[in-house]
């Protein structure tokens, strides 16, 4: 048998004999690991949630929005500015070449009246080029057109969601009227589903989209919050955004309104999940800390069960380190163990909890778990296994 | 091959100082079967102890082959242990956790040097020798006390050291494996030419010996 393996097994041993006390001394560790994947999990699975929805929205959007909304990266909120765009803008900013669609938004939350039911929606009252833009595809029936739009028809488009809860399935909604705010309209086209739940932002398979110059019964004032536009394919978004810049400029001055690709949207919003997620993480990190008090602990009452144990080897020839890593190498068995079931019991839960929350681990997340259980039984077992080592022979062998 | 020159052992002791050892002098030559006599409390373990490395003096010099310990460090000391001296204890010190064969080969784990010496094979002729083979796989806490002892004799030889140091080894047995022992510890000697110091208060184990060295209140007498 070799060096390893007498020092493995001499820790094992010690496990069996005192199961108990094991596993209490690892749940420390477990419940450590465990707050950390899962926060981290959780995290992930939100990121990637809000990934998905704006990749599934298109990657070349731009959108245009009064104030100056986002600066250094981030959200702020207090200077959102208090202009708003008409159809002047829309008509400047088509004339820009290399932009392929441009769509003006006037947004509101609605419900939605079928008679018998009511279903609550957000209405987008926009052109017909927001399909395009969004990716949106009409399940059954058809996305309405321009022409829709001048002829100012009183018809809608509503999400799969909308469409299942009022009438059971998209073909059962076509042709039928719904009421908004005691106006009709006649459902034309039922959209793909874009899929997602609902967490952080709208739920894209519940808006209801009618022609922008219908919806002025309710923007009595025609302006829109904000200009949505693709630019086109081979073209890159940093020339659109300044052409779109130098339109704007001629009406409004540089800090009334904003320019923004997707993926700036994208990171402001990541960023803010990415401090809370850590502040969280923080915060189960310190379980694993105390996790790691508790090994100290057990550590110190094992030393002292096996003083005799120390002062027999130390006079069979081992040195101070052997006895050190002795002990060092049964803390850590002790953490990592802990560490290993918390691993299990979280893939348990993310499994669990995957069809009500998108959370997700990833190997990075199960390779912290496991560096830092194994750094916790080094840095909590160090302290015990040096106070072994120290141990003058005689007076351990003396001991009873 | 062993010399003591001049060594005191001093212990702090409720507010005093306890002497344990006075000016002791003494020389064990290689192939010397030596035992250390006297009553409890005399200092016959801390002698042993002094001559087993395990302890150092507070005064005086030990020299093992005319080397100086005190200018040894830690991890030398515990390679003369390893390699030079092979213990037998009176409680035998088997540890309850590794087989027969396990025990007798702990030692071997602490030679950190390499070594061509195949020990499994050396263990086990240790344990076939003393009749022990069956039981190898056993655990020391399921066999009698003489056989434990002779495990712990098995363990003390495994390095093959020039020096055994057994304190009273015959103390936990009753007369008759205690003579089994004893007569073990002398074929060692008369055999294998091994240097045995062994430590005892019992007067009739003195007298199979060939050199006594009768210690007092910390005095050789």
């Amino acid at each position: 048998m070799n060096y390893f393996a007498f020092i493995v097994k001499s820790a094992l041993f010690n496990f069996s004999r005192s199961k108990g006390r094991t596993f209490l001394t690892s749940l420390g560790i477990l419940i450590g690991v465990m707050a950390v994947v899962l926060l981290t999990a959780f995290g992930l699975g939100l990121k990637k949630y809000i990934n998905d929805q704006f990749q599934s929205l298109g990657t070349n959007v731009i959108r245009i929005m009064p104030g100056k909304v986002l600066s250094g990266g981030s959200f702020n909120g207090s200077s959102i500015g208090s202009i708003r765009f008409d159809e002047k803008d829309v008509n400047n900013l088509k004339r820009i070449r290399n932009l392929e669609s441009v769509a003006p938004i006037y947004t509101k939350s609605i419900a939605v009246d079928a008679g018998k039911k009511k279903e609550d929606a957000t209405l987008y009252s926009t052109s017909a080029e927001i399909f395009n833009i969004l990716n949106f595809n009409a399940q059954s029936g058809k996305i309405f057109d321009k022409t829709d739009v001048d002829k100012r028809n009183k018809i809608a488009v509503i999400g799969p969601k909308i469409a299942d809860k009022l009438f059971g399935s998209g073909d059962l909604a076509l042709g039928k009227n719904i009421k908004i705010d005691s106006q009709s309209f006649k459902v034309t086209g039922v959209l793909e589903s874009k899929g997602g739940g609902g967490f952080g932002g709208p739920d894209l398979d519940a808006l209801v989209f009618i022609p922008y110059k219908t919806g002025f019964v309710f923007n009595t004032d025609k302006k829109f919050f904000i200009i949505t536009a693709k630019g086109k394919e081979n073209i890159s978004l940093d020339t659109v955004k300044q052409q779109i810049q130098t339109v704007l400029l001629k009406r409004y001055k540089e800090d009334e309104f904003s320019v923004l690709e997707q993926t700036e949207i994208l990171k402001a919003v990541t960023s803010i999940f990415d401090v809370l997620n850590m502040v969280l993480v923080a915060i189960a990190a310190i379980s694993l800390v105390v996790g790691g008090i508790g090994i100290m602990n057990i550590m110190y009452v094992t030393v002292t069960e096996k003083i005799k144990e120390i002062g027999i080897r130390r006079a069979l020839g081992a040195k101070k380190n052997d006895i050190l890593f002795q002990f060092l190498v049964e803390a850590v068995i002790l953490s990592v163990f802990g560490g290993l079931l918390g691993l299990g019991l979280s893939f348990f839960i993310i499994l669990l909890i995957q069809k009500i929350f998108p959370a997700y681990i990833d190997a990075q997340a199960v390779l912290l778990a496991l560096g830092v259980s194994t750094l916790i039984g080094v840095v909590f077992g160090v302290f015990p296994a040096k106070q072994a080592a120290d141990l003058s022979p005689i007076d351990a062998i003396r001991y009873e | 091959m062993i010399k003591l020159k001049n060594v005191w052992k001093e212990y702090p002791l409720d507010g005093t100082v306890f002497t344990a050892l006075k000016d002791i002098n003494l020389t064990i030559k290689s192939g010397e079967f030596t035992s250390i006599m006297g009553p409890s409390g005399s200092g016959k373990s801390t002698l042993m102890h002094m001559v087993g490395l395990l302890d150092k003096p507070s005064k005086g010099e030990i020299f093992i082959d005319n080397k100086k310990i005190s200018d040894v460090n830690d991890n030398q000391l515990s390679d003369l242990r390893n390699e030079y001296i092979g213990f037998v204890f009176q409680q035998f010190n088997l540890l309850n956790k590794l087989t027969i064969l396990e025990n007798v080969l702990l030692p071997t784990v602490y030679l950190r040097k390499k070594s061509n010496i195949d020990f499994q094979k050396r263990a086990l002729e240790l344990i076939d020798r003393f009749g022990l083979y069956e039981k190898r796989h056993s655990y020391p806490n399921k066999i009698s006390g003489g056989q434990q002892q002779r495990v712990a004799i098995a363990r003390a030889l495994i390095m093959d050291p020039k020096l055994i140091l057994a304190d009273e080894p015959t103390g936990n047995l009753d007369s008759k494996t205690g003579k089994e022992i004893m007569k073990l510890l002398t074929e060692l000697n008369e055999k294998e030419k091994r240097t045995i110091v062994i430590v005892t208060h019992d007067p009739s184990i003195a007298e199979q010996v060939e050199r006594v060295v009768r210690i007092i209140d910390g005095q050789i007498i």
